[in-house]
């Protein structure tokens, strides 16, 4: 194997890479989003400067079915997003993220910096109960219902397209070989492609139980706001840096 | 939390860093090595310059972790192959496989090893030492040894048995663009070596051609034996041997 081809491969191992070169497109991508009001302290220690989470104190806690993901496979996802804003333009920071499929879970982490870790997520209709669960370690975490297309979002598809293009933001932390930081950055993307086929509000409940290793329940629920279920096709693509810790940080 | 403590994360995410700092000890960590002849071209054309070939012995190791400082209890399977850098004897690890996403984010993230998550076991059943690696629900490895037959020759020497040659893995990791921001050549050296059993026994191995899982890619030409170790020993930080962008 040679300079170039060691150049162009897009993942490790050489011998077969984890993932190819993005961007990734999904087809059929399902939510179920549970929006509920947390401490405020406890989620001001949770999100990483220069971001400033959101003044109601509300956190997303979220299960995404991927049944067909380009250089990816099928897999199902789940985890905690905090709308946050950055310089005042308003953004969803990913803060916690469990997957059930090695290559997302690595392509994740080193291109963009999803905090993602090896768990096994469910969402399924069970009856009349749209349900997701998180088992971590052998042990179950979260668990999340929602009432089965009771109510058509307000606005359509047409507004859930339009909320869909909200800039995302992860914080990218890779080591260097001698352990000292060598990558950390706030990073942000922006989905494209983006096109939503059905989509639904409806009363929801959530259940999250301490893990040291998957802590979903470190920001407690004080009252949860409501469920949002939906479903569309979208692409994933690369993203840019917002802020370097390593070079943009003064002492 | 401050920007100045985001710098001394160890790892993501914020809340619950998948692993922490190094080094990291390892307690009673368990080999098996199937030693095996391959076919030199593609020695060759799995081995990244300026990585040379060092004759046409390849191996697949299992092994059992059922201890490690950091990581918790995991099995993992190997392909290694030995080669030389600027004359000095290494041994390039070319595939990883691992049932834990602490080693697996860890090992990648930190020196670049090539680790996927497929689930391998080492056990004894029986009177044999077996290892077998399963990736997206099939069978693709299995290896077997006769149980602790013969002691080691060099069981005077036992430390050597890991220590001989160091480990070299290809670290890459792209940047948020997509183009490369990390391709390296690094070395790792074991340090405070313990082998606490060392065996040697005839052994056989298969390897069936899966596409994400590409063992097979070396063929088995000769199986030349099996070693069996039963070690403790600490995993350092690593060195930069060659920086491909530099």
């Amino acid at each position: 194997m040679n300079i170039d081809q060691i150049l162009k491969l897009p993942s490790m191992p050489a011998a077969c890479p984890s993932y190819p070169l993005g961007p990734y497109r999904f087809i059929n991508r399902e939510y179920m989003i549970i929006t509920y009001e947390t401490d405020h302290d406890l989620l001001r220690a949770a999100v990483p400067e220069p971001l400033v989470p959101n003044a109601e104190g509300h956190v997303l806690y979220e299960w995404i079915r991927m049944p067909d993901s380009s250089g990816f496979g099928d897999y199902t996802e789940s985890g905690i997003v905090i709308p946050c804003t950055f310089e005042g333009e308003v953004v969803n920071y990913t803060a916690q993220m469990y997957l059930d499929d090695e290559p997302p879970i690595s392509a994740g982490r080193e291109i963009w910096g999803f905090p993602k870790k090896y768990a096994f997520p469910k969402l399924s209709v069970n009856s009349d109960t749209l349900t997701g669960t998180l088992n971590y370690a052998g042990e179950l975490v979260a668990m999340g219902t929602m009432a089965y297309k009771h109510q058509a979002s307000p606005g359509g598809l047409e507004a859930m397209n339009k909320a869909m293009t909200k800039t995302s933001c992860v914080l990218k932390v890779i080591p260097n070989f001698d352990g000292k930081p060598k990558i950390c950055q706030l990073v942000a993307f922006n989905l494209t492609d983006i096109s939503i086929k059905g989509s639904w509000i409806s009363p929801a409940r959530l259940q999250l139980i301490p893990h040291v290793n998957a802590p979903v329940a470190d920001l407690p629920i004080k009252k949860v706001i409501g469920g949002k279920h939906y479903i569309g096709d979208l692409t994933l693509p690369h993203g840019r840096v917002l802020f370097d810790f390593v070079k943009d940080q003064k002492p | 939390m401050r920007k100045e403590d985001v710098l001394q994360l160890p790892s993501m995410p914020l809340q619950s860093p998948t692993y922490p700092r190094g080094p990291f000890r390892f307690f009673n960590r368990k080999y098996l090595i199937v030693n095996y002849l391959t076919d030199p071209k593609a020695i060759r054309e799995a081995l990244p310059e300026p990585l040379e070939p060092d004759g046409n012995q390849v191996s697949v190791q299992w092994l059992d972790l059922p201890d490690g400082e950091g990581f918790g209890a995991y099995s993992a399977a190997a392909q290694v192959i030995p080669c030389t850098l600027k004359g000095e004897p290494c041994n390039f690890i070319s595939q990883m496989y691992v049932n834990n996403t602490s080693p697996l984010a860890g090992g990648r993230e930190i020196w670049g090893y090539p680790m996927k998550f497929g689930h391998a076991s080492l056990i004894t059943h029986g009177d044999t030492l077996t290892g077998s690696l399963e990736y997206a629900s099939q069978i693709t490895a299995q290896g077997t040894m006769t149980y602790k037959h013969q002691v080691h020759p060099e069981i005077a020497h036992r430390e050597n048995l890991l220590l001989a040659r160091k480990q070299v893995t290809l670290k890459i990791i792209p940047g948020i663009d997509g183009t490369p921001e990390i391709a390296q050549l690094i070395g790792i050296t074991f340090e405070n070596v313990t082998v606490e059993g060392a065996w040697i026994g005839n052994a056989r191995l298969d390897l069936t051609p899966s596409v994400n899982c590409t063992l097979a890619d070396l063929p088995v030409h000769q199986v030349t034996g099996g070693v069996h170790l039963v070690t403790s020993m600490t995993l350092p930080y690593g060195h930069l041997l060659h920086d491909y962008l530099a």
